[in-house]
């Protein structure tokens, strides 16, 4: 076993060891080849390649010293108006010395820039669009203003489909010398849906255990947002107590740092299996929908969540009552 | 359910706390009536509000058996109503000398012209009186009561110590059931400024149907000091029956808006029993919310409006079938509290968050919520593979305690890590 974060050290170094988003990456290719690259919107869920494409594209694009022409920039933590007029500029507006005229920004979760800081880059996007390139990473296209998107090549990234996502992990395995047996990859897929971040990171401390690495074991491990928590939790709300059911969901995420969207998630996944009738469900899901899509706009996840446990409460309420 | 200031209300003198020497005084004239009719006929009851005074004289006729007869603000408005009770004044008091108690309270609230007439028929009812009369007021150094003061003995009530009031809570919350310590009862006795009623007030919301009652549980009550206390904003939110009403509340709220979003949305069960009620209003907190992501995603203040209206206006109109039934005590909101005390946690996090980004391609942000988690099985499993991760992510010996929860398992780390 080694000792980095395995998501770090499994990166694939170049497009060529990316081997899902085929779309994407024989476009992104193509521009290796031509030696151009536009600007570009990298949209999708975590854990999806978006960071990884674009550092892959800046290797396979300058080679070895690929670092001097090239800035990855975190909005999450410089969102402001000011890193974009300062860092963004000063990198931008110098020319690159070398065969490609133009440098690559990267800038990492740019639906979280402020709308006046995105309005700042892009009158800093058309001036320097000779010596700089911008490629922008994010989960919603949409939160990234449009004079921006009109002027980006859109590339969509999807969760990973299931074969691609069983292999990155059985690799890794292998390598690293962990026993990973298929219903532990059935837990770690049912648990991170597709996001290979969460999935390598769910492997490693799974293996950190020195045991086989099984469903049992990989539910252990996520604890208290395990299938079984969320499914009492909604069981709580649907019997009529929001208070419990609210002071559960408060120690999922206070306590134990679960994200919000992944309790949606497995709520949603819950409502498909539980005992109720079959028109109910499908009325469920639509309240699911609209607090997973509040939840996306919102400003705290606790608010919208327990929004979402009230509305259980008057479900299981008019269940009761056979309504 | 009760208010504790009536339910603990002292019956006899021996139950009020401090001011010892004004009942002296107030027992020495009261039994004086029995030799005949003192040279004054009243005594001036004064001051602060809370501190006992009609309680006290309550206690005075409960004591010794006498007829107590009560009246207020509303009954002296004019010299005409006056009137109709200054004859029990007159009577009887020859025949049965000092069986009967007559209380003139709130005597601050006679306002206005015709009540002017009001204090000259009081100041004339005292002249005559036949049986012990007591007034009551805030002050008695208001001019109106210049004349009238001349004829009464002056008895002034004090505020009580903290330390009285924390005695006279602690009767109550061991009579409740409730294992309070001692600095939060003193904590609650100093902010009431020797209000005693309002101290019993505070108790009550703060600690009824409580088994503990910590200084930690009591301490946040200093941010309800200068206007209007959160408690009556929240009912005028709560229950609010217009849009109107339900929004100016927070003109008068002492806390910011986030703040009072807080104490709102911890309130909101409790206070809306049916379930579809409950939903809407959680909906309309759902809904502000939302309006406040759409603020820090463009940073347009102007949304803050919206945020206001579906919190207040929005929560007050979600109720259509709960019923008001009761007294339910208003709760501090439990998140505050839990950030408070995880401060120094967040501060940890967002440090090794800052660790993580730099080797991993990802905000600090995400990684204090996405990765820690991680690292912090990691670190509990397996000290071989924490110490490796943490000299790759150049970690600090605080760091690593922190992930691992232990300072003797840290050590075990670090030492695996040189």
């Amino acid at each position: 076993m080694s000792f980095e974060m395995w998501a770090e050290k499994y990166r694939p170094k170049t497009l060529s060891d990316i081997v899902d988003q085929k779309d994407i990456v024989e476009r992104l290719k193509s521009f290796t080849k031509s030696r151009n690259v536009p600007h570009c919107i990298f949209a999708g869920p975590p854990g999806t390649g978006k960071t990884t494409a674009a550092l892959c594209l800046a290797k396979d694009l300058y080679g070895g010293a690929y670092k001097e022409h090239m800035l990855e920039l975190n909005a999450s933590d410089e969102r402001g108006i000011d890193v974009v007029r300062e860092k963004v500029k000063t990198f931008a507006r110098v020319r690159s010395i070398g065969e490609i005229p133009f440098k690559i920004m990267i800038l990492d979760e740019a639906d979280n820039m402020t709308s006046d800081a995105q309005q700042a880059l892009r009158r800093t996007m058309e001036r320097y669009t000779e010596t700089c390139r911008f490629i922008m990473c994010a989960n919603y296209s949409g939160r990234i203003i449009e004079p921006i998107q009109s002027r980006c090549a859109p590339f969509r990234f999807a969760y990973l489909p299931r074969e691609a996502h069983d292999s990155y992990l059985k690799e890794i395995g292998e390598k690293e010398k962990v026993k990973l047996s298929s219903e532990g990859l059935d837990a770690v897929f049912e648990i991170c849906g597709g996001d290979l971040r969460k999935a390598i990171n769910t492997l490693q401390s799974a293996a950190s255990l020195g045991k086989p690495v099984d469903a049992k074991v990989i539910y252990s491990i996520t604890g208290k947002a395990s299938p079984a928590d969320v499914q009492k939790m909604i069981k709580v709300a649907m019997d009529g107590d929001f208070l419990e059911a609210r002071r559960q969901l408060r120690d999922m995420i206070q306590k134990y740092g679960v994200a919000g969207s992944d309790v949606i998630r497995q709520i949603h996944t819950e409502i498909f299996k539980a005992e109720l009738p079959e028109q109910w469900k499908i009325k469920l899901a639509d309240i699911v929908g609209e607090a997973d899509f509040r939840l996306v706009e919102g400003a705290d996840e606790e608010i919208q969540l327990s929004a979402l446990l009230a509305r259980l409460v008057e479900v299981g309420c008019d269940f009761r009552k056979g309504r | 359910m009760h208010f504790w200031t009536v339910k603990y209300k002292p019956k006899s003198l021996k139950e009020i706390i401090g001011n010892v020497e004004a009942i002296e005084g107030l027992v020495e004239w009261a039994k004086s009536w029995g030799k005949g009719i003192p040279k004054k006929r009243a005594v001036f009851v004064y001051g602060p509000p809370g501190v006992g005074k009609t309680v006290a004289v309550e206690a005075l006729a409960h004591d010794y058996g006498m007829e107590f007869v009560e009246k207020n603000a509303s009954d002296y408005r004019t010299e005409e109503a006056v009137n109709r009770f200054a004859g029990l004044a007159s009577q009887y008091g020859s025949l049965y000398g000092g069986k009967r108690i007559i209380l003139l309270d709130e005597l601050d609230g006679l306002t206005g012209s015709s009540d002017r007439g009001g204090v000259k028929a009081i100041t004339d009812v005292v002249k005559g009186a036949q049986c012990p009369v007591v007034l009551i007021a805030n002050s008695a150094y208001d001019p109106r009561f210049s004349s009238l003061r001349s004829y009464c003995l002056l008895i002034e009530f004090k505020k009580p110590t903290a330390g009285e009031v924390a005695k006279r809570l602690k009767v109550i919350s061991e009579d409740e059931g409730i294992h309070a310590d001692e600095a939060a009862l003193k904590f609650i006795a100093q902010r009431s400024g020797g209000d005693v009623r309002s101290a019993v007030n505070d108790l009550q919301a703060l600690g009824q149907g409580k088994a503990k009652l910590t200084y930690e549980d009591v301490s946040w009550l200093g941010y309800r000091d200068r206007q209007d206390s959160i408690f009556n904003v929240l009912r005028m939110i709560l229950y609010g029956k217009t849009c109107a009403s339900a929004k100016q509340a927070t003109n008068m709220a002492d806390v910011d808006t986030d703040m009072l979003f807080e104490w709102i949305y911890e309130n909101v069960p409790a206070h809306f029993s049916d379930p579809h009620d409950l939903a809407e209003a959680m909906d309309a907190l759902s809904i502000a919310d939302v309006y406040r992501g759409r603020i820090r995603a463009t940073q347009d203040w102007g949304f803050m409006r919206y945020v206001v209206d579906y919190m207040t206006a929005g929560v007050a109109l979600a109720r259509k079938n709960t019923k008001t039934s009761g007294w339910i005590p208003f709760k501090f909101p439990e998140r505050i509290q839990m950030l408070s005390r995880s401060r120094a946690e967040r501060a940890m996090r967002s440090s090794i968050g800052a660790k993580i980004k730099k080797k991993n391609h990802i905000s600090a942000k995400r990684a204090s919520k996405e990765i820690i988690p991680y690292l912090k099985i990691i670190f509990r499993n397996n000290a071989e593979m924490a110490a490796g991760l943490a000299k790759w992510l150049d970690l600090d010996r605080e760091m690593v305690e922190h992930l691992v929860g232990s300072e003797e398992k840290a050590g075990t780390i670090i030492e695996l890590m040189v």
